[in-house]
């Protein structure tokens, strides 16, 4: 078909053999023919064929080998790809993809089947690797490796940050100057890994796990920025490879993508947490600029220092507040005035008990006597007096009674001796006479005197205090010691008392003591 | 604050919350200045961190075993200078 001249069909010879009618020696074994037939198809067709067809059947062998039919409208071709040239396929072939396969049709003998042994497979249209980008998009994208919600936030100020690129690229120089002009105070680590060829992509896949495996080894780190400098779709081709994608979506660590400039989009861009434009971005995305923080930091202490300030003067406010009220403008008059209130208390106070106390006096002093007078041993005073005035009175009447009886005796003596001796005897008669009724005159008195002074003794007893207990008073005494109990002072509870009513006197124990305040 | 010295996202983080606790105004007069002695500590602490520049770069360099070392990065001498502008 390349050729484009007539193939000769070496078949026509055999099949006039096969159709001839001769003898057993013209058999062919099956083996002969297919080797005919090989022999015949290798020899005519050129050994590279480009061949346009729809992939069907498609199967890949745990062996690696790729089996699968090209077909068109009207005919199918059997394809075999061997492992070693599978391996450098980017994408995945599939069943409805076309595809332009190169290589050369052999026999495969043991199936007697021409087949196409593909050694190089293209999607028709775009490019291998455009399509392999596709390919791993709608997988990726299928498995949610791309959504937003798995994006991990970039912390706004990072203390380390690790740079897995190539040591030798512009992109480490580019990053690490863009950090150190905008935030110095951050650590930057550089992991090396190639980014490009053989093996790149594996590289920074174990760089990303290591990094994360080992960040507390390395004393922490806060972000990773994974990228290369720009180049062309095959140059950046690790970056839109399955093993980056897997290691960037299984990272702990956030991860900023730079990879290439600003129109180059790979995988790992997609997958990462936040993709920057170019390296320089990326370092712009991972630190803020340290004016910027010091002025937030100005503003902070700023805020800081207006609020302490505004809550003080509010307090000092209050506390002025609280001064000019009373107490605190005159302290010191609160306390005359309150001192002074005690003292007018206090002489109140005294004062009436002062009065109080004169009062219980006066009063007292105006009872005393009439109590004095009502006790018994002033009545029985009393009486003792009245009754010695009487006997006074009466010895002094019984003397000068005498006295006069002398006078008159003596008298009459004189008489009797001036007048008549001889009426001495007469006299001496009449004296006798009168001797005789003078004593029984005396003793009569006297008789008539003892009784009027018994009367006078039967008066006194009747005024004594047995009369008084007549009335209704009582007499209490001690019981151990006989002694009248005149004040509360002078018992105790439990004491025994005796008391003597007018015709007799019973005991009886304290129950309860009731002092009486005079002054109540 | 915790004993060991908060790293500056934490230490911004705690200077927020002392700046709210003090503008709200719900903690006395002492506790704000308590505060605001917190928040100036937490101040200072965050400017030593920043006045910390680290002129240089380290380079990881894998061990046998797997682990990793770090070393002073020698940047080529045609990309030691920031590109221009």
């Amino acid at each position: 078909m390349a050729s484009g001249e007539p193939i000769p069909i070496p078949g026509n010879q055999s099949a006039s053999r096969v159709r001839s009618p001769s003898g057993p020696s013209r058999f062919l074994t099956v083996t002969q023919v297919t080797t005919m037939v090989k022999q015949a198809l290798e020899s005519s067709l050129p050994p590279t064929l480009y061949v346009v067809g729809e992939i069907s059947n498609f199967k890949r062998h745990t062996s690696g080998h790729l089996y699968f039919t090209l077909k068109d409208s009207w005919s199918e071709l059997a394809c075999v790809m061997w492992r070693s040239a599978a391996a450098f396929l980017p994408f995945k072939p599939e069943d409805g993809l076309e595809v332009i396969a190169t290589g050369g049709i052999e026999v495969f003998e043991r199936a007697g089947r021409y087949q196409l042994y593909a050694r190089k497979l293209e999607p028709k249209g775009i490019g291998a690797l455009e399509l392999a980008f596709r390919q791993l998009y709608q997988k990726l994208s299928a498995e949610g490796l791309f959504d937003l919600k798995r994006k991990k936030p970039i912390p706004r100020f990072p203390e380390r940050i690790m740079i897995i690129t190539s040591p030798t690229g512009a992109a480490v120089a580019d990053i690490f100057h863009a950090i150190h002009r905008r935030f110095p105070c951050v650590e930057v680590l550089l992991y090396p890994v190639s980014v490009q060829g053989k093996g790149a992509a594996a590289e920074i896949a174990e760089a990303i796990r290591n990094v994360n495996h080992r960040a507390g080894s390395l004393g922490g780190i806060d972000v990773m920025i994974v990228g290369r400098g720009g180049g062309s779709l095959e140059d950046l081709w690790a970056f839109n490879e399955e093993g980056v994608a897997r290691a960037i979506a299984a990272s702990r660590i956030p991860i900023i993508s730079a990879v290439g400039h600003e129109v180059d989009v790979t995988i790992a861009d997609l997958v990462a947490d936040l993709r920057a434009a170019t390296p320089t971005a990326a370092a712009e995305l991972a630190v803020p600029v340290l004016q910027d923080v010091l002025a937030s930091l100005d503003l902070f202490q700023a805020r800081f220092l207006r609020t302490v300030n505004a809550r003080a003067e509010v307090s000092t406010a209050r506390l002025a507040g609280l001064l000019q009220r009373g107490f605190f403008r005159d302290p010191a008059g609160l306390i005359l005035r309150s001192e002074q209130w005690l003292d007018d208390v206090y002489h109140r106070a005294n004062r009436g008990l002062h009065c109080r106390v004169h009062e219980g006096r006066r009063r007292l002093d105006s009872i005393a006597p009439s109590i004095d007078r009502l006790a018994p041993h002033a009545i029985l005073k009393n009486a003792r007096e009245r009754l010695r005035a009487t006997l006074d009175r009466m010895h002094w009447a019984m003397c000068s009674r005498t006295a006069d009886q002398d006078r008159r005796l003596v008298r009459s003596d004189e008489r009797l001796r001036i007048l008549l001796p001889n009426a001495k005897t007469a006299a001496a008669t009449r004296l006798d006479a009168l001797a005789e009724k003078i004593p029984n005159l005396l003793r009569h008195r006297l008789t008539l005197l003892a009784e009027q002074l018994r009367g006078r003794h039967d008066l006194l007893s009747a005024l004594g205090y047995k009369s008084i207990l007549g009335r209704g008073f009582s007499i209490t005494r001690r019981k151990k010691d006989g002694q009248i109990i005149r004040s509360t002072h002078q018992i105790h509870a439990l004491d025994r008392i005796e008391t003597e009513l007018l015709e007799g006197r019973f005991e009886s124990d304290i129950v309860a003591l009731h002092q009486q305040e005079l002054f109540e | 604050m915790s004993k060991k010295k908060p790293s500056f996202e934490e230490a911004l983080k705690q200077l927020e919350q002392v700046a709210e606790q003090i503008e709200q105004g719900k903690i006395g007069l002492e506790d704000s200045i308590a505060k605001y002695e917190e928040g100036m500590i937490l101040v200072k602490h965050c400017r030593d961190i920043l006045s910390r520049a680290e002129h240089r770069i380290q380079q990881l360099q894998s061990a046998p075993d797997g682990s990793l070392t770090t070393a002073l990065f020698d940047m080529p001498e045609e990309m030691s200078q920031p590109e221009a502008g």
